[in-house]
């Protein structure tokens, strides 16, 4: 089992950075709105699950995905799971605050002083629900391994040191956690939580589906060349029911960017399959409201052909 | 007398339009900045012409600077896009304003803006003279735009095709399947 936690102070790229590093190592990707749903999917929402249980749980997703991947978490409180091991590597990122508070000034539109009063109450928050799930409010420094400063330095650099730091400390020679590990792993969690009433999960997993077509692969491209995470075709959406209220007709928007809460549908060189998909993600706009989606029309995907001089046909 | 190159369909801003909105840009520019520390940042090579032409017609004192980026193609792989020329001065306590050629995805403009911020100046905005928002996937803040476009792809005024075609005065619409 490989592990690498990736933390960083608010307003911090250590998302970024954790991505970059899982590209460059090989290692499957974790992000906290993927972890959260996989609670959700395996023990109901998070907000019911009792604060004590939050640290068995997320051991016992991790250690059953870690049957089958190399890691790299990027997670509020991690780095508090999984003490003294060989095969797990802590990464801390901190920045000084004129930086986080710039971080959120794009992010978010804001002025100076906005972005710095919103940089408090994200502080705050992150201490409160630290405090909450994990009875320390931040982690002391030594607990890990690795501290890096965004001050002069890009993601970049900051995950080719991860990286290397990953390498020499040999966390992918440890291989995968053996079935029996884990089960033995699982036996002590399921105690744990057995106090709450709550059963470990049966069978999570991280879906990687190769893409449909290569413009979806090129888009991907584009998204990591920008440093813009996504998540390949991550959830369906039913869009018509029958009399009885069964699913008749599903939905599966070709990208999701967590960052900005936000489908993307790629769209077809041909009229016919146009629109049906627009019909598609009316009939999802409708029925569910609160979901962003762009559709990314073939136009616009012709014209990033053609700006960035690539030779691909238009998605199907 | 610039010939039309092949593909051109149509003009769809002449240089007589071009020069006028610049100037009136230009003028909500010089009225906003009034008494600040004004910085254009040119992103190379698109935003030279237009840079130029609207630093031309801010009546108030300012500065420029130019950085450029790293291209994306299809052999990027596992590359990022990175700073390839930096800014030459500071930027902190500054009013920054970025000067774009055109904001399309916003991928580009959202990198650079979150690069900038982080170097402390005393404000951030973005100036484009073309701005398609249809193909908008990251909202990033334009607050200055010289002409909203179409979903077509255009040339001229400093965009091109392979490299060519910035130097035409106007902005026309091209199908690169007949420039070929």
């Amino acid at each position: 089992m490989g592990l690498i936690t990736v933390s960083g102070e608010a307003g911090c790229r250590h998302e970024e950075v954790a991505r970059l590093a899982a590209g460059r190592l090989g290692f499957q990707l974790l992000l906290e709105p993927e972890l959260r749903n996989m609670i959700a999917q395996e023990f109901g929402a998070e907000a019911a699950l009792p604060d004590k249980a939050y640290v068995p749980v997320v051991t016992s997703i991790l250690a059953r995905l870690a049957t089958r991947h190399h890691l790299v978490v990027c997670a509020q409180g991690m780095e508090f799971l999984f003490k003294n091991q060989p095969w797990i590597l802590r990464v801390h990122i901190v920045a000084p605050e004129s930086r986080r508070v710039g971080a959120l000034m794009v992010d978010h539109n804001l002025e100076r002083e906005e972005a710095r009063q919103l940089l408090r109450q994200v502080e705050f928050e992150d201490r409160r629900n630290r405090r909450r799930k994990f009875r320390r409010a931040r982690a002391p420094l030594e607990a890990f391994d690795l501290v890096l400063s965004e001050e002069g330095m890009d993601s970049e650099p900051m995950a080719g040191i991860v990286e290397a730091a990953a390498r020499a400390k040999g966390i992918e020679e440890q291989g995968l956690l053996a079935p029996a590990a884990e089960a033995h792993m699982q036996f002590q969690i399921r105690l744990q939580l057995s106090k709450y009433g709550i059963s470990p999960p049966r069978d999570v997993s991280l879906k990687r589906v190769p893409f449909a077509h290569r413009s979806e692969e090129i888009f991907a491209n584009l998204l990591d060349f920008y440093r813009i995470a996504w998540e390949y075709e991550p959830r369906s959406f039913v869009i018509q029911f029958d009399r009885d209220g069964k699913p008749l007709e599903s939905f599966t928007p070709d990208f999701y960017l967590p960052e900005f809460d936000l489908y993307v549908e790629l769209t077809t060189m041909k009229q016919a399959h146009v629109t049906k998909k627009n019909r598609k993600v009316k009939l999802l706009k409708s029925l569910y409201p609160h979901i962003n989606i762009q559709v990314f029309y073939q136009k616009d995907f012709q014209n990033l052909i053609f700006k960035h001089g690539l030779h691909v046909e238009a998605p199907s | 007398m610039i010939i039309p190159p092949p593909g051109m369909e149509r003009i769809l801003f002449t240089e007589e339009e071009i020069q006028a909105r610049i100037r009136e840009v230009a003028g909500e520019i010089s009225a906003k900045y009034q008494g600040r520390p004004l910085k254009l940042v040119g992103v190379l090579k698109g935003s030279v012409f237009f840079l130029t032409a609207l630093a031309r017609e801010i009546s108030i004192p300012h500065k420029i600077d130019f950085l450029a980026i790293s291209s994306f193609t299809s052999r990027s792989g596992p590359g990022v896009v990175r700073i390839a020329k930096d800014l030459d001065d500071p930027i902190e306590g500054e009013d920054v304003l970025l000067v774009e050629d055109i904001v399309d995805t916003g991928f580009t403009a959202r990198y650079l803006l979150r690069t900038l911020a982080g170097r402390e100046p005393n404000s951030l905005a973005i100036c484009t003279l073309l701005d398609r928002t249809s193909s908008r996937i990251v909202q990033v803040p334009v607050e200055f735009r010289c002409f909203e476009i179409p979903d077509r792809f255009v040339v001229g005024f400093g965009l091109d095709y392979k490299q060519l075609y910035r130097n035409l005065g106007y902005v026309g619409v091209m199908n690169p399947d007949l420039a070929q």
